[in-house]
């Protein structure tokens, strides 16, 4: 089973989520669009447009105005998400020389960080949560793939959070397990025997793979539906 | 304006109901709605988009006018745009095939009313497209909702009524080219009654530069704006004609998602500009109409190339406002004075300042509404539910109510909208609510105050 989620099953999901991605962004961009649908006021000209797409995509200056308290909630979520996304890169390799210029710590500001961006990521996401329950508007539009994506994220995020901060773990070994498995030469004698380990990597898994199945698929939709309304 | 109603002479012809669409029933029904559904498939890209990217965020429940009103689940603007999407995502999305109702995904349950209520309770605004993080424009669900039951002979018969009258006569009123050049010489001898000064209405001048296109409201039931604009034209000299059979941008198959009538309904206007051979088609105070022209018929090309430019006559007022080219005695305006962004001008055509501009030019005490441009809330009347007089206690007491309580909140005695839908059901509305507020367009206040 072990083997299974760590040895084989990781393929799959790169896979999946690169094809099915590339498939549906490219029948997107395939699809035909006669007329503009332009929503004014428009930026004006194409480098404003791609600013102004680029600045709607990023911010959500349309919650910041009409629902801040969502927006802070989402809007922090989702910068979390993007910076712990980016933080991983550290599971797989290490920039000793890097660190060592910059004269930091990298132990220490990952702790910091990814401490910092682990508590406010959960913090965020059992707002949406109890968000969706507790506002009628929100309720009334909330079904199981709804919940489904956030429980799965927090179940991710949580799981995470414990590695961290409870039994903390030695990213040595996935060093070597990522750099085998990369490489198709994975032995099993260099698989994390972790059962955290494993429940996150499978869940972050499941995650990864049924994003371009999901709502989670804004992700790269968004610049297409923005562009769509700020294009003259 | 007790002269404007009689300035009317419309002959509004009745029609026997046979004369409507056939309405399709049954089987077939379920079939051709869902296969109109299924279509999106294959474009276009927006609708294809709408179909998956929702993120159910409730915004636009919150941004919603007609929600706002009265937040029945079906006036939810994500729920109802799941009437067409839920079918989308059975048949077409891979989740929705392997896992049914658990995403949301379900077959259309043939109750076409449900349906064509639900789409015409939708108001077309565009500001859930506004604030939606996503940059969804429902809007653009509810036209093909109202397409699909269009094709099928479900569009509301006044609606239906209203375009086979604007084919029939080129205007959406109903009145033959004798109205016109009585409603012409009418207006005329007003404007002298006015202000002593013999100020022309001219029509079907071939030659002319500037070929003027009003909404036909704008000449039959609220003509003060008309001859607002006839004073701007005087006092700048301008060589410029309305037309005899063409006088009423109004091109009600933007709202009824028929586009095979909306281009039909176009072609005369297009015509006569070139048979006069003017250098500019100048729309009117009808943000719709100046949409359609604009930014639907020029960009799409539906005649080629044409041989002269469309503005809006909002614009040229307030360029010449700009250039100091025109004189106000705003002690005929004194009273507090609002303006409300008609949807399609603030969000549809960027005309925003300048409406703005020649108010504050024309009125002593101009106040915003909060909030304005292109946040502001619809009227409650937009998508053509203005005229739809059947549903008349939703829009007073529904999609109206956040309007209301802005105009309420200015302390205005006059609110402007160039629009001669938002006129008719803010007219009713404040009527309705027994305030004091008077409804007209921008140019009224030009037509009081300017200095000839």
């Amino acid at each position: 089973m072990t083997y299974l989620i760590l040895g084989i099953l990781p393929y799959f999901t790169v896979l999946i989520f690169i094809g099915a991605m590339v498939q549906r962004l490219y029948v997107w961009s395939k699809t035909p669009q006669p007329g503009a649908m332009t929503l004014t006021p428009a930026p004006d000209g194409e480098s404003a447009t791609f600013f102004g797409v680029i600045k709607d995509s990023f911010l959500f200056p349309g919650l910041f105005k009409s629902d801040r308290t969502l927006w802070i909630f989402a809007w922090f979520f989702h910068v979390t998400f993007a910076l712990i996304i980016i933080g991983h890169i550290r599971v797989f390799t290490d920039f000793p020389r890097l660190w060592a210029a910059l004269g930091i710590n990298a132990d220490r500001m990952s702790a910091v960080s990814g401490g910092t961006a682990g508590v406010i990521i959960l913090a965020c996401a059992i707002a949406l949560f109890v968000r969706r329950f507790m506002l009628k508007r929100v309720r009334e539009v909330s079904g199981v793939p709804d919940y489904f994506a956030l429980l799965l994220i927090l179940a991710v995020v949580v799981s995470g959070n414990i590695m961290r901060f409870d039994e903390h773990f030695d990213l040595a070994i996935t060093r070597t397990y990522f750099q085998q498995l990369f490489t198709f030469s994975l032995s099993s004698a260099s698989m994390p025997q972790n059962l955290l380990f494993t429940t996150h990597f499978l869940l972050g898994q499941v995650l990864i793979m049924i994003i371009p199945f999901s709502k989670i698929m804004h992700l790269g939709g968004i610049f297409f539906t923005q562009a769509l309304i700020q294009k003259a | 304006m007790e002269h404007a109603e009689a300035a009317k002479p419309i002959a509004k012809k009745k029609k026997p109901a046979d004369d409507l669409k056939p309405k399709m029933t049954g089987q077939q029904l379920t079939q051709e709605v869902k296969d109109a559904i299924l279509a999106i498939d294959k474009g276009p890209r927006v609708l294809k988009l709408y179909m998956d990217m929702c993120a159910r965020c409730g915004t636009c429940a919150e941004v919603c006018p007609v929600y706002w009103g009265e937040p029945t689940e079906l006036r939810n603007p994500a729920i109802r745009s799941d009437l067409v999407r839920s079918v989308f995502k059975k048949h077409k999305t891979t989740s929705g095939k392997l896992l049914g109702g658990l995403v949301g995904a379900k077959d259309y349950d043939g109750d076409i009313q449900k349906f064509v209520d639900a789409f015409y309770e939708c108001t077309g605004c565009r500001r859930c497209a506004t604030f939606c993080p996503m940059g969804i424009d429902n809007s653009v669900i509810t036209r093909k909702g109202r397409a699909i039951a269009d094709k099928l002979g479900y569009t509301p018969e006044r609606l239906q009524r209203v375009i086979q009258i604007s084919l029939e006569t080129g205007n959406t009123d109903g009145a033959n080219q004798a109205a016109l050049k009585e409603t012409v010489r009418f207006l005329e001898e007003e404007i002298k009654d006015d202000c002593g000064v013999d100020v022309k209405i001219p029509y079907d001048v071939v030659g002319a530069d500037v070929f003027f296109v009003p909404p036909s409201g704008d000449l039959l039931v609220n003509p003060e704006a008309v001859m607002g604009i006839a004073k701007v034209f005087h006092k700048m000299g301008i060589s410029w004609t309305l037309s005899s059979k063409a006088f009423d941008g109004a091109n009600y198959g933007l709202f009824t998602g028929d586009d095979k009538s909306m281009k039909e309904d176009n072609k005369l206007y297009v015509e006569e500009a070139k048979r006069f051979g003017v250098k500019t088609m100048m729309m009117g105070e009808c943000g719709h109409a100046h949409r359609i022209m604009k930014f639907i018929m020029e960009k799409a090309g539906w005649w080629g190339n044409l041989p002269f430019e469309i503005t809006n006559v909002l614009q040229y007022t307030a360029k010449l406002v700009e250039d100091d080219a025109l004189k106000f005695d705003k002690s005929k305006n004194p009273d507090p004075v609002t303006y409300h962004d008609p949807c399609n001008f603030g969000r549809s055509c960027g005309i925003i300042e300048e409406p703005r501009i020649i108010m504050k030019a024309a009125c002593a005490d101009f106040r915003e509404m909060t909030p304005n441009r292109q946040y502001n809330w619809c009227c409650g009347g937009g998508g053509g539910l203005s005229a739809m007089d059947e549903i008349l206690e939703f829009r007073m007491n529904v999609s109206g109510r956040k309007k209301l309580s802005q105009i309420d909140d200015t302390g205005a005695v006059f609110c402007a909208a160039p629009c001669s839908n938002c006129k008719r059901h803010l007219g009713q509305l404040m009527e309705y609510h027994k305030r004091d507020v008077e409804i007209g367009g921008v140019h009224d206040m030009v037509f009081r105050a300017i200095v000839l």
